[in-house]
């Protein structure tokens, strides 16, 4: 486990805390009406239908991208970091998973369906699911272009430059990055994309560090030269 | 759902910069109020608790477990509940699979409740969690951060949650909203009693032996440690929950209890 030092703050008696803690308070809940309409003004954003078809492997053997609804009207893709030649799940991107593996039930009972989707094949993402004790649909488009479609994954030998991440270009050179996808099927059945973030844009669903937002040292990563060099896979801790 | 304007890449793209600004602006707005937020004064904590753990009779200092941050969920589970709260087992089910990352970063989450611990138990193996969860059952440690309330004080009106007097729905003795009745009855009992006990979250630090209550959030300053609706308010359709709460309608169930609809 990595400790650094605490940093100690003023020390005050109950009541002087409480004017300080209520100060604070204005601002979050400031924060929170912000959050609201800006959620309010994602949803507003236009559809843009998809026209090309997907097929995926998955549990139940080729699934089309409509398939994935499993009969509910919204779907949320976690665009999970696993290339086809690596031997396991990308880290950061287990620690999102450990986040949203225990929700995905609830969310299901608002008519929203999840599932992680990586280039990896099926074999791969079936057995390290297994090992990390997961319970997400989980498919591989390994056969398709999606990942290359929705941004998350970039071809060998083209200048960062000219890739898109991020609606910008990635940070490096890299095969794969993280980000969620929304989209929404009609009751015609057409698929339309309504949403997609990516880096810090899905910081916010990793409620982990939202909770460590709350905590005096905060998120602790400033000593690191990459930020979750402390995460490792939840069966990797030492102690 | 209603009829909504579609577009090319192009139109979607234009639209999808602008809140990609908003977005980035609010996550600044985030990284300044945790900033702030830690750097709050401290309070010196002299009383002395005893909880019940799995690990036996404990003191708060025992439920930091080595590490020198400990986050308390205040998990609504009263003494007289026949189960724990349905709607924090939803907060539960986010924080069960990241508590061992918390660990490995210096922080250990326990949830802390009223109910005796041999209840606590059994709701815990129901549920399939494994997370730290210590009975305050006897001591004044719910009440000294403003989670549990006496019949007295419903009767008087004299609740100060979440820094506020009598202003939370909760409040209400006589005309409490109908979620929170049902919320109740999904605890087995009524909704005086089950509103006797509030959620919240409590930061501490050890430092050289002694402890410091550093912050509390209550209310909607959990909105944001509850995952579910996070992903919820990326979804087409939000929360979507709007219309129920007019009804009365509580849509989420104890993680077991879906099929059972």
């Amino acid at each position: 486990m990595t400790k650094t030092d605490l940093i100690k703050r003023k020390l005050v008696s109950p009541k002087e805390w409480l004017g300080a803690r209520k100060n604070l308070l204005v601002q979050e809940k400031e924060f929170t009406r912000l959050r609201d309409q800006l959620s309010r003004q994602r949803r507003e954003l236009p559809w843009v239908k998809v026209e090309r078809e997907y097929v995926f492997e998955g549990p139940n053997g080729k699934e089309a991208l409509g398939d994935l609804f499993e009969g509910r009207h919204q779907l949320v893709i976690y665009h999970f970091m696993y290339a086809p030649d690596w031997e396991e799940g990308c880290p950061s991107c287990s620690f999102w998973a450990d986040n949203f593996n225990g929700i995905i039930v609830h969310l299901n009972h608002r008519d929203v369906t999840f599932a992680a989707i990586s280039r990896a094949p099926l074999k791969k993402l079936n057995a390290f699911k297994k090992r990390m004790g997961w319970t997400f649909k989980w498919v591989s488009s390994g056969n398709n272009d999606f990942n290359y479609d929705y941004h998350v994954s970039f071809p060998a030998g083209v200048p960062k430059e000219e890739l898109e991440y991020n609606y910008g270009n990635p940070p490096f050179a890299t095969s794969d990055l993280p980000g969620v996808s929304v989209f929404y099927k009609d009751p015609e059945g057409n698929i339309f994309h309504t949403y997609s973030a990516y880096s810090r844009g899905i910081d916010v669903l990793n409620t982990a560090y939202n909770y460590l937002d709350l905590v005096p040292k905060g998120r602790d990563e400033d000593e690191f030269e990459f930020g979750m060099e402390w995460l490792r896979h939840h069966d990797r801790y030492e102690n | 759902m209603a009829t909504h304007s579609t577009g090319t890449r192009e139109e979607w793209l234009a639209a999808r910069l602008e809140l990609l600004e908003a977005e980035k602006e609010l996550t600044r707005r985030s990284d300044e109020v945790a900033q702030r937020r830690q750097g709050l004064p401290w309070v010196r904590i002299e009383k002395e608790y005893r909880f019940e753990t799995d690990e036996g009779s404990a003191t708060l200092a025992d439920l930091f477990r080595g590490r020198s941050q400990l986050l308390v969920y205040h998990y609504m589970f009263g003494p007289d509940y026949t189960a724990g709260c349905a709607t924090c087992s939803t907060i539960a089910d986010g924080f069960r699979g990241f508590v061992v990352h918390l660990a490995n970063h210096d922080v250990t989450l326990s949830a802390v409740s009223r109910a005796p611990f041999a209840k606590i138990q059994a709701y815990q193996r129901r549920m399939g969690w494994t997370f730290s969860w210590a009975s305050s059952f006897g001591n004044e440690f719910n009440f000294d951060f403003n989670v549990s309330f006496s019949e007295q004080q419903q009767r008087e009106g004299s609740i100060d949650y979440n820094y506020e007097r009598g202003g939370h729905a909760m409040d209400e003795t006589t005309q409490l909203p109908d979620i929170v009745v049902q919320n109740a009855a999904m605890c087995g009992t009524d909704g005086p009693t089950y509103t006797r006990d509030r959620p919240g979250m409590s930061a501490f630090v050890l430092e050289d032996g002694a402890i410091y209550h550093t912050y509390s959030t209550y209310a909607r300053g959990l909105d944001g440690l509850w995952g579910m609706y996070q992903w919820l308010d990326r979804a087409p359709k939000g929360r979507n929950e709007a219309e129920l709460y007019q009804t009365g309608g509580l849509w989420w169930r104890r993680h077991d209890e879906y099929a059972k609809r």
